[in-house]
C-alpha cells in the first residue's frame, strides 16, 4: 500500500570510486537495456544498501499500516464492508510479506528487519501514523493513500531489482481492488446521508495534509539522487509522483462535492504536448 | 489498562513485566512456493514463506499465494533443497557451465528440473530426471531438457524432499472463484455515482 | 411445513460462524508471523462468508435480511455457543478454540452434506474444501506446537483445559433434536460429539498434550438457549457501533 517518500539521505556516493569498474560499466549497461537485476548478479554496495533501505521501509509501512485500518475491522458497517475490510487489512500485510522476502534477496534476513523496526532503528512513511477517529478515516485510506501508493508502486515496479519488481507487480494487482473497494465506500458515504457527507469532509480535512507529506519532501536534485534514478532505484521525484496523485484525484474529490482544504489548489489549463489538459497546480513552497 | 482508539488493542493480554528482548529465529526458515494456476499448466515458483516445517509451509503458503485468482494445485519445498546452477546473461545457456559429470549412470533418485527462460520472470517446472545427486540430475537434464533455446538459471530439486498436493487436496480451492468480494470487479459505484452526479445537478 | 426446527438449527450455526469469525478477525494484522495472520484472516473471511450464507438460507425461509439480522439483534437473541464469544486472549488459547470448533464445525458440515433440506446440503457440500483447509491448519499447529517447547506444550495445556467446557458446550442438544433426526435434517448433537472426540482424540495422541477426562468436566451450556457471558454484548456493540448510526443509510 504505502511506497511513498522513501529517505535516501545518509548514505555516501564516496563508495562508487571503489567498485571493480568494468563490473560497474557492465551493470549500468544491463540497466541501460532495460533488463533486470538478480540476487545472484554482481551489483555496486551502495545499490544494496539502498534498495534494502528502500524496500525494507516500503514493507514496515506496509505492516504499520495494516493497523490504522485494522481499527476498523471489528465496526466495518455490514457484511459486504466487513468481508471487504478483512480482505484489504490482509492484503497489506500479505505486501508486507512478499516486500521482506524481496529484501532478504540483498542479504539481510527478515528476523533483523523486524527487530530494526521495533527497536526504531528503520524508518517507515509516517502517514502509517495517524489515528483513525471514524469510519470515514478508514475510508479515505482504502480510497486515496491507496492511490498515492499506487502512484508510487507502478513508477517503482519500472525499477531495475527484479525480486523488488516482481512484488510489485503482485501487489499494483491487489491495488486496484483497494482502490476500486476505497472509491466505493466513498462514493456511499458522498451520496448518503448528511452525516455520512460531513463524517467523510471531516475525514478529508484531517488525512489531507498527511496526504500531501505522503509523497515526501520536494527533492533536491543531488548527485546522489541522480545515481539512483541511473539504477532505477528511484523512478521519479517526490513531486512528479505528488502531482501526479493531484492530477488524477483532486477532480474525482471534488466531483463527489468534497472542499479540499487547501485554498491554493485550483483549476489551471496547461499546455502539454500540444493538447489543453485540464490539469491542478500547487504551490508546494508553502 | 490500555487507552487505545483501537478496541482490539484495548483487549489485549495486559503486559506486567517490562519487554525482553524476542528470543532469536522467530522467523523460522524459509519454503519455496510453486503454484499452478490451470490444469494442464506448469508449476512455477512464485515466492518464499516463512514456516516452523515443511507441513507448516504448505498450509500457510495456499493463502499467500492462491486467495486469488485461479489455483489447481500448490507444492512447496525447503529452500535449502533447491541446488541452483550459475546464472547467465544474453546469449549465454546456463547449461554450457554445467561442469561435466564424472558418472554416467542413470541414477535412481528423482528431480525435478525448472527454467528460468527470461530474465525477470519466475522459474518454471520443465521436467523430471533420474540422477544420484543434484549436481548429477543437471547433466541429465542438459541432455533431456535442453531444447537449445536459452535458459539463464536451472534448478534442481529432489522430487522427495517436495510437499505436494494430494488428490484429495485439491479440493481446497472449491470456493476460491467465489471470493467475489477479494476482486476490484465487485466493486462498481458507477450508477451511484451517476446518480448522485444527476441529483445533484438538480439541486444546484 | 413447520421450519421452527430448522431454523433454530440455521440459526446456531449462523450465529457460531459470525462470532467466531468476528473475533478471528481480530488478530488480523496482529498475528504471530506474518504467513499465519494472512492465513487466520483468510479462515475467518471463510467463517464470515460461511455464516451470510446461513442467514441468507433463513432469509429464504422468511427471515429478515442478513445484514438486518446479524447487526440489529441483542446477545440474548444470539444462539451462538459461548466458546466462540470468549475474548482473543493469548495466541494460545485461540489456537486451542479454532482446533476444537473448527474440528466440530467440519464435521458437521460433513454430515450436513446428507441433509434432507437440499439448500443446507448444496452449502455443506459446496463449502468442504474451506473446511478442509480450516481443519489442516488447526491439526497442523497443534501437532507442531504440541510437541515444540516445554513452553508451547504448557500454554496450550491450560488453554485446553480452559477451553473444554466451553468446546462441549458446542453439543448443547437442541429443544427439537428429535424433530431434527426424524426429518433427516440433521443426525443430531449426540453423534456430532461422538466423531468430534473420536477426532480430537486421534490428533492428541500424536502430541504431548492430555486430553483430560471428559465425564470429569461439566459442559458450559446455555448459549442455544440465549444466555451468554458478559463478552457477547460488548462484542455486538461494537459490531453495529457504524450501522447503528444510521441503520437506515447505506454504508
Amino acid at each position: 500500500m504505502y511506497g511513498g517518500g522513501n529517505t535516501f539521505e545518509g548514505i555516501k556516493t564516496d563508495s562508487i570510486a571503489t567498485e571493480d569498474p568494468t563490473k560497474l560499466a557492465e551493470f549500468e549497461a544491463r540497466i541501460e537495456r532495460g533488463e533486470k537485476i538478480e540476487p545472484a548478479d554482481w551489483m555496486p554496495q551502495l545499490y544494496r544498501k539502498q534498495l534494502i533501505r528502500m524496500i525494507e521501509q516500503h514493507a514496515h509501512s506496509e505492516i504499520i499500516g495494516a493497523l490504522p485500518e485494522g481499527t476498523w475491522i471489528t465496526r466495518a458497517p455490514g457484511f459486504k464492508r466487513k468481508m471487504s475490510l478483512m480482505a484489504k487489512v490482509q492484503d497489506e500485510v500479505g505486501h508486507g510479506q512478499l516486500l521482506y522476502s524481496a529484501a532478504e534477496t540483498l542479504g539481510k534476513p527478515r528476523e533483523q528487519m523486524i527487530e530494526d523496526l521495533i527497536n526504531g532503528k528503520s524508518k517507515y512513511s509516517n502517514i502509517v501514523n495517524y489515528p483513525t477517529f471514524t469510519w470515514a478515516d478508514c475510508c479515505f485510506i482504502s480510497w486515496l493513500v491507496d492511490a498515492g501508493a499506487i502512484v508510487n508502486q507502478l513508477a517503482n515496479a519500472k525499477g531495475s531489482y527484479g525480486p523488488y519488481c516482481r512484488a510489485l507487480d503482485r501487489i499494483c494487482a491487489e491495488e486496484s481492488f483497494h482502490l476500486k473497494y476505497g472509491h466505493h465506500c466513498v462514493i456511499y458515504l458522498a451520496s448518503g446521508t448528511p452525516k455520512q457527507r460531513q463524517m467523510f469532509q471531516e475525514a478529508l480535512n484531517r488525512w489531507w495534509p498527511p496526504m500531501m507529506h505522503f509523497f515526501g519532501p520536494s527533492d533536491k536534485i543531488s548527485a546522489h539522487t541522480e545515481v539512483l534514478m541511473r539504477w532505477k532505484v528511484k523512478m521519479g521525484t517526490n513531486d512528479e509522483m505528488r502531482n501526479q496523485f493531484l492530477d488524477m484525484y483532486v477532480p474525482k474529490i471534488w466531483e463527489l462535492g468534497f472542499t479540499i482544504p487547501d485554498p491554493k489548489l485550483k483549476r489551471v489549463k496547461r499546455q502539454v504536448s500540444g493538447n489543453t489538459l485540464n490539469l491542478i497546480g500547487k504551490n508546494l513552497s508553502a | 489498562m490500555l487507552n487505545s482508539l483501537d478496541p482490539r488493542v484495548n483487549r489485549l493480554p495486559q503486559i506486567n513485566q517490562s519487554i525482553s528482548p524476542k528470543a532469536p529465529l522467530d522467523q523460522f526458515g524459509t519454503f519455496e512456493v510453486f503454484v499452478q494456476p490451470k490444469e494442464g499448466k506448469s508449476f512455477q515458483h512464485e515466492g518464499i514463506v516463512h514456516a516452523p516445517n515443511l507441513e507448516l509451509a504448505y498450509v500457510l503458503a495456499k493463502e499467500a499465494f492462491t486467495r486469488r485468482f485461479t489455483c489447481v494445485s500448490l507444492y512447496v519445498v525447503d529452500t535449502r533443497e533447491v541446488f541452483v546452477s550459475p546464472m547467465t546473461e544474453g546469449n549465454n545457456n546456463a547449461y554450457d557451465l554445467i561442469p561435466e559429470s564424472t558418472t554416467s549412470t542413470p541414477g535412481n533418485q528423482s528431480f525435478e528440473i525448472y527454467h528460468l527462460a527470461k530474465r525477470g520472470k519466475q522459474h518454471v517446472h520443465v521436467g523430471t530426471v533420474a540422477a544420484n545427486n543434484p549436481e548429477e540430475a543437471m547433466v541429465h537434464a542438459r541432455e533431456k531438457l535442453n531444447t537449445g533455446k536459452i535458459v539463464f538459471n536451472v534448478w534442481a530439486i529432489a522430487t522427495e524432499a517436495i510437499r505436494f498436493t494430494s488428490e484429495e487436496d485439491k479440493e481446497l480451492w472449491l470456493t476460491l472463484p467465489e471470493k467475489k468480494f477479494r476482486d476490484a470487479s465487485d466493486y462498481k459505484g458507477g450508477d451511484k455515482l451517476k446518480n448522485f452526479l444527476e441529483r445533484t445537478k438538480i439541486n444546484h | 411445513m413447520d421450519h421452527t426446527p430448522l431454523k433454530e438449527l440455521l440459526y446456531k450455526m449462523a450465529d457460531d460462524q459470525l462470532i467466531l469469525g468476528h473475533r478471528n478477525s481480530e488478530w488480523t494484522g496482529m498475528g504471530p508471523l506474518l504467513e499465519e495472520d494472512i492465513a487466520f484472516s483468510s479462515m475467518a473471511q471463510d467463517k464470515v462468508g460461511q455464516s451470510l450464507a446461513l442467514y441468507t438460507l433463513l432469509h429464504e425461509l422468511g427471515e429478515s435480511d442478513p445484514d438486518t439480522v446479524a447487526f440489529t439483534r441483542n446477545a440474548n437473541q444470539f444462539h451462538n455457543c459461548q466458546l466462540v464469544e470468549l475474548p482473543n486472549q493469548e495466541y494460545d488459547f485461540s489456537l486451542i478454540r479454532h482446533f476444537l470448533f473448527d474440528t466440530a464445525e467440519a464435521l458437521r458440515f460433513e454430515m450436513l452434506t446428507r441433509s434432507s433440506h437440499q439448500p443446507l446440503a448444496q452449502l455443506a457440500t459446496k463449502i468442504r474444501g474451506e473446511l478442509r483447509y480450516h481443519t489442516l491448519h488447526a491439526n497442523t499447529w497443534i501437532k507442531q506446537l504440541g510437541s515444540a517447547t516445554p513452553e508451547s506444550i504448557s500454554r496450550l495445556q491450560k488453554s485446553l483445559e480452559y477451553a473444554l467446557p466451553f468446546a462441549l458446550g458446542i453439543f448443547e442438544t437442541s429443544l427439537y433434536e428429535k424433530e431434527l433426526i426424524a426429518a433427516g435434517i440433521f443426525e443430531g448433537e449426540q453423534a456430532l460429539q461422538q466423531k468430534w472426540l473420536a477426532k480430537i482424540e486421534s490428533i492428541l495422541s500424536q502430541t504431548s498434550l492430555q486430553l483430560p477426562d471428559l465425564k470429569l468436566i461439566q459442559p458450559i451450556v446455555g448459549g442455544r438457549q440465549g444466555k451468554h457471558t458478559e463478552h457477547l454484548q460488548p462484542l455486538l456493540d461494537e459490531m453495529s457501533e457504524v450501522f447503528k448510526i444510521d441503520p437506515t443509510a447505506e454504508w
